[in-house]
């Protein structure tokens, strides 16, 4: 009973918050996303994938940022700027440009966790 | 014991033991706590030894299938409860099994991931219709084997294997915060789950009556379930562990399940890619075929109909009808357009919940000597079976809070 007075308020938190917190799972997405997107650019840069995969990896990837964009509760927050700064990237972006707003959502993401 | 039997047994069971969901939770779990969940690899591996072992034993001595024991252990009610709560479990992982191989043929050809899917089913069905019990099990099994370019790939990729090594103590990495911890804990679950399907010894049990297993295919049984699925679970290992060596570092924690085949790519180009994402198709495959006739296989059981791949289809009509009505049905639930991601997360969801029910009966079957006689489960058995009811069991109350708690694992 105990375990589930406790339990109870958790679940309730995990479904309804909003703001940072709640958009934290998206932001995770979204900087794994951009990490994924410019791991397969660099990799085809480097003759290492074929290019029917990088375009299909492309359009996923895309698709995903896209629907973790539109989940967010507060998309003109400096995280949401930065999810569709990485959208607004061609699909052959250079890695290291992916990487610098892989970064920031890093760094966001991680100042939330600690908060 | 027929030599090339065994081995093509064997071979079939270690490229047959990766579906969609251990790609999924292997890649995120190594890139999110690098080798920190190996460990939950084994255990579990050891647990779906024990009940594959034991599903395998019961249908070699007791001819008895799981569905029909567990309608007359568990009652009609409890019974049917299972019954439907497993379809539900089965049906999403087969839908699952079914996306998932219109995705790595959209990375292979670029073709509409719908139309590739709504065709990968239709080749699944005839390939079902046309190919005996035998062939369906070892053209995907065997073919499956082209997954080991994951355990290749580790080896070319050089990581460090003493922390590798120690990855397979069981463990809690230090300096975790909360959310870790629960989201930790979540992927032990899901591991656990993903491993242990329960489609996995319905599909199995049903297998050896289909094959007419008796009392001298037991070693078979044993040497199938412990070298197959341990070798086979060793390629999960190491998309989980090239996953911790590439991706974690990286940043990325798998989103899609086509970035697994880059840790073939990385180290070999698009030889390597092309290789496991083909391995990746027909393991997925199999396990779609699998899903499908577990259930089929089930609800005929379960009612007491005819029944067997080894009958011409017209012989076992409701059992014809029941497969192919279920493989529409999770077509149809693919064709929704629901990501496969999240029929990846409900299907462990659900399975975990069903686990302790379906091993129960079986475990209850198995040490009953008055069914088993002198094949009855042993001490080894007995023990290791009530530690891993116990095992599932808490991780079936655990499950979906920490399912909510976590989102989804992503802490």
């Amino acid at each position: 009973m105990l375990r589930l007075r406790i339990l109870l308020p958790l679940l309730l938190l995990a479904g309804c918050s909003k703001g940072p917190g709640a958009d934290l799972q998206y932001i995770k997405q979204a900087r794994s996303l951009g990490a994924e997107w410019a791991l397969v650019n660099e990799q085809a840069n480097k003759g290492q994938v074929t290019k029917t995969y990088a375009a299909s990896m492309h359009q996923w990837l895309r698709d995903n940022l896209q629907t973790t964009q539109s989940s967010l509760t507060q998309p003109d927050s400096r995280y949401g700027s930065e999810i569709h700064a990485l959208l607004a990237q061609p699909d052959d972006a250079a890695p290291d440009e992916l990487r610098s707003h892989v970064e920031v959502l890093k760094h966001i993401e991680d100042g939330l966790e600690s908060a | 014991m027929n030599p090339l039997e065994l081995t093509l047994g064997i071979m079939t069971a270690v490229g047959g033991f990766v579906d969609i969901s251990e790609l999924v939770f292997a890649a995120k779990a190594g890139s999110m706590f690098g080798y920190a969940l190996i460990w939950v690899f084994f255990v579990a591996t050891v647990g779906i030894m024990v009940f594959g072992e034991m599903s395998g034993r019961v249908a070699a001595v007791a001819r008895q299938p799981v569905f029909n024991l567990m309608r007359h252990r568990l009652g009609l009610k409890l019974g049917l409860v299972t019954l439907f709560a497993s379809l539900v479990s089965t049906l999403i992982t087969c839908a699952a099994e079914i996306g998932g191989m219109g995705l790595i043929l959209n990375y292979l050809t670029g073709l509409p991931y719908l139309v590739l899917a709504a065709l990968s089913g239709l080749v699944l069905m005839a390939s079902m219709w046309i190919l005996p019990f035998k062939w369906i099990e070892r053209t995907y099994g065997l073919l499956g084997l082209l997954m080991i370019v994951f355990a290749v790939s580790l080896v070319a990729i050089d990581p460090p294997w003493d922390r590798l090594a120690g990855g397979f103590v069981p463990q809690v990495p230090h300096g975790l915060s909360t959310k870790e911890l629960l989201a930790f804990a979540y992927f032990t679950v899901a591991i656990l789950s993903a491993v242990m399907f329960p489609y996995e010894s319905y599909f199995y049990s049903s297998g050896g009556i289909e094959e007419q297993w008796g009392p001298k295919d037991l070693l078979t049984n044993r040497v199938t379930t412990t070298i197959g699925f341990g070798l086979g679970s060793l390629l999960a290992v190491s998309i989980l562990a090239s996953s911790a060596q590439l991706f974690g570092p990286a940043n990325v924690g798998p989103e899609i399940p086509g970035s697994a085949a880059l840790e073939a790519a990385i180290p070999f180009g698009p030889t390597g890619l092309l290789l496991a994402l083909l391995g990746m198709l027909f393991a997925v495959a199999g396990a779609a075929v699998e899903t499908c006739m577990a259930n089929a296989y089930a609800i005929a059981q379960f009612f007491g109909w005819e029944w067997g791949r080894h009958k011409k289809p017209w012989e076992a009509p409701r059992f014809t009808i029941a497969w192919i009505a279920l493989f529409l049905l999770a077509l149809l639930i693919v064709m929704t357009g629901i990501e496969v991601m999240s029929l990846v997360e409900y299907a462990v969801l659900f399975s975990i919940v069903v686990l302790p029910l379906t091993y129960l009966p079986l475990m209850l079957l198995a040490g009953d000597k008055g069914f088993m006689r002198e094949y009855a489960n042993k001490w080894l058995a007995k023990g290791l079976g009530w530690l891993f009811f116990a095992v599932v069991t808490a991780a079936a109350i655990a499950a979906i809070p920490l399912y909510l708690l976590t989102s989804g694992g992503q802490g």
